[in-house]
């Protein structure tokens, strides 16, 4: 009686222990990702309910669901919702097929293609800060060496605004293009060198053509890796700002206002050039709001890929 | 026939491949070559390569720019973040992978959860404000915690490496009267270098390129600033127009280094992309 006391006392100590030597091992990490993680995401989810910044609001006030009341109410908002719909649909829709077949062209065995894809994949590793820096001289209106190159070549008569209201969205996929193709590019040639290389020997020796190959057998059997990619591809899109920021800063007039640039004004300024009166529980809401509507995007595009599975 | 057809096919494919390759390249060479030309060349048009070379953009980038001084923070910054990164998320990954403590479950669900929210660069006013009250606002510890902030991902991808290592060598090494720390740095480390590799060169990546957390924690700080911030404010600059040569001067000395790291690294770069999502 008295002996199992103490063994079970010994053994709790040791269980303490244990779980003390696990803990500290884990803390420093632990610490970071509650400071900079979590607690941030329950700060921003606690002020959407306050008024929070802005003329005469310096000490939060609860306003209940006013901030969220007023979001559905917001013109540019919406606009900035729309745009965000406008640029990843067309991202997806340029960069998918493409990096699909760069994947396939660069993943045969031949000469040279390591290094092709290494430079097709380069871009990634730069900043897109940096590199939007760059985009905005290079479709500068008047400036810029794309209108210089265009009128050269004698396919446009006058130089194109290239950043103005009506063409700024479309530079600003090109740029988007520009650095992700590569990532997808990757992604894809994982999915492909998980094909069984005996599926595709059947096929060729039943007589089917390259094409025929492609469609029939190389395209199901990336099926499954297809729709992780897609999913990747939706949530990156709707969440990219770095670009945005430095190539358009969301103009001209909201042109190219994105939802994540939408929230983030009212937190910061956009630019250097431009000041604010910030908005701390709006800029909340605002984000909460988009966060759930990526969220919806999301779990949408999951069922239907799920509904397609049974079609199939 | 069917020999012509293919023929096509492949000179379609080459046609592809050389356009995608022109097009990834010609910003980067523009970038690097435009860094040696005068500022009326870039503006007002000229031929691909400078008249004359200019190497003197890079001495006025450096010096008139103060550019040194954010080549430094750069440095100093990025080395920081992948040291700290790589250490926290590999003893965490460590821990989760091979042992049972105390609320083990919870923590592992909420490092998975908080990837599916995508509040995006909001929180940073609370990460903001959270340094201002440890006044950490006022050095680079701040910034490098900031971007460090534990990142789910690198715990998560350590964690399933570990995982793939036999634990026949852990419980060995215990027998032997190793303690956790000496499994930790004397077994396992040496065994998940590869994705150690990974984790350090993405935090690396993730420290220098990062604009808009390295902008907003240096917002009252301009000398703590990075290449990548200091790059971009040249837009913003009163005669912004009349220094496209400094901006490409400063955009190449941005992206060289990334460039000879990726030149060496392009492997882990590639691989690491992958171990991270279609597999896992």
């Amino acid at each position: 009686m008295h002996q199992s006391n103490i063994i079970s006392a010994s053994k709790r100590k040791r269980i303490i222990l244990d779980n003390l030597r696990s803990y500290s091992m884990l803390l420093p990490n632990l610490i970071l990702f509650l400071a900079f993680s979590v607690y941030p995401v329950i700060w921003t989810l606690r002020f959407v309910f306050y008024r929070y910044g802005g003329y005469g609001a310096s000490v939060p006030k609860f306003v209940g669901f006013d901030n969220l009341i007023r979001v559905f109410g917001d013109q540019i908002y919406w606009k900035a919702v729309r745009n965000t719909f406008v640029y990843a649909g067309a991202k997806i829709l340029f960069i998918i097929p493409a990096a699909f077949f760069l994947a396939l062209l660069l993943n045969r065995k031949r000469k040279g293609n390591g290094q092709l894809q290494s430079i097709i994949f380069m871009p990634t590793i730069m900043s897109s800060a940096v590199m939007g820096l760059v985009f905005y001289l290079l479709f500068n209106v008047y400036n810029g060496q794309i209108n210089r190159y265009l009128m050269d070549w004698n396919i446009i008569s006058g130089p194109i605004n290239w950043l103005g209201k009506d063409h700024a969205m479309k530079t600003l996929v090109i740029t988007a293009v520009w650095g992700g193709v590569g990532n997808y590019m990757v992604y894809f040639i994982a999915g492909l060198q998980q094909i069984s290389q005996e599926a595709l020997e059947s096929a060729r020796i039943d007589g089917a053509g390259r094409l025929q190959t492609l469609w029939f057998v190389t395209i199901p059997m990336l099926g499954p890796i297809l729709k992780i990619i897609l999913m990747l591809s939706i949530t990156a899109a709707f969440s990219d700002i770095n670009t945005v920021m430095v190539l358009t800063e969301g103009g001209p007039t909201n042109a190219t206002m994105v939802m994540a640039l939408y929230g983030y004004q009212f937190f910061f300024p956009v630019s250097a050039g431009t000041s604010i009166t910030p908005q701390y529980g709006y800029g909340a809401a605002v984000s909460t709001v988009s966060a759930l509507i990526a969220g919806i995007v999301t779990v949408l595009y999951l069922i239907l890929s799920r509904k397609m599975d049974d079609v199939y | 026939m069917k020999k012509t057809k293919n023929m096509i096919l492949e000179a379609v494919a080459s046609i592809f491949i050389i356009a995608m390759v022109i097009f990834t390249l010609y910003p980067v060479t523009y970038t690097v070559i435009g860094s040696f030309k005068t500022n009326s060349e870039l503006t007002l048009g000229g031929s691909f390569l400078p008249k004359v070379w200019h190497p003197e953009n890079y001495v006025q980038a450096f010096i008139q720019a103060d550019f040194i001084k954010y080549t430094w923070n750069s440095v100093t910054l990025s080395i920081s973040v992948m040291a700290l990164a790589t250490l926290t998320a590999s003893l965490a990954g460590f821990v989760f992978a091979r042992r049972d403590f105390a609320g083990k479950r919870f923590w592992l669900t909420l490092y998975t959860s908080l990837m599916f929210i995508a509040l995006g660069s909001v929180t940073l006013y609370p990460i903001y404000n959270l340094l201002t009250t440890f006044h950490l606002n006022k050095s680079m510890l701040g910034l490098i915690l900031a971007l460090v902030s534990g990142q789910a991902s690198n715990v998560l991808l350590t964690m399933g490496f570990v995982k793939g290592i036999p634990k026949e060598l852990d419980e060995a090494a215990i027998i032997d009267g190793c303690s956790l720390y000496g499994i930790f740095f004397r077994i396992i480390l040496p065994l998940i270098k590869p994705i150690i590799a990974v984790v350090a060169l993405f935090a690396f990546r993730h420290a220098w390129n990062d604009y808009i957390t390295t902008l907003v924690m240096t917002i009252s700080l301009p000398r703590l600033r990075t290449l990548t911030v200091a790059v971009v404010q040249l837009k913003y600059a009163v005669n912004a127009a009349a220094e496209w040569h400094i901006m490409l001067a400063g955009a190449s000395i941005a992206i060289l280094p990334i460039i000879i790291v990726y030149a060496f690294c392009h492997k882990q770069f590639i691989g690491g992309l992958t171990l991270g999502a279609v597999k896992g």
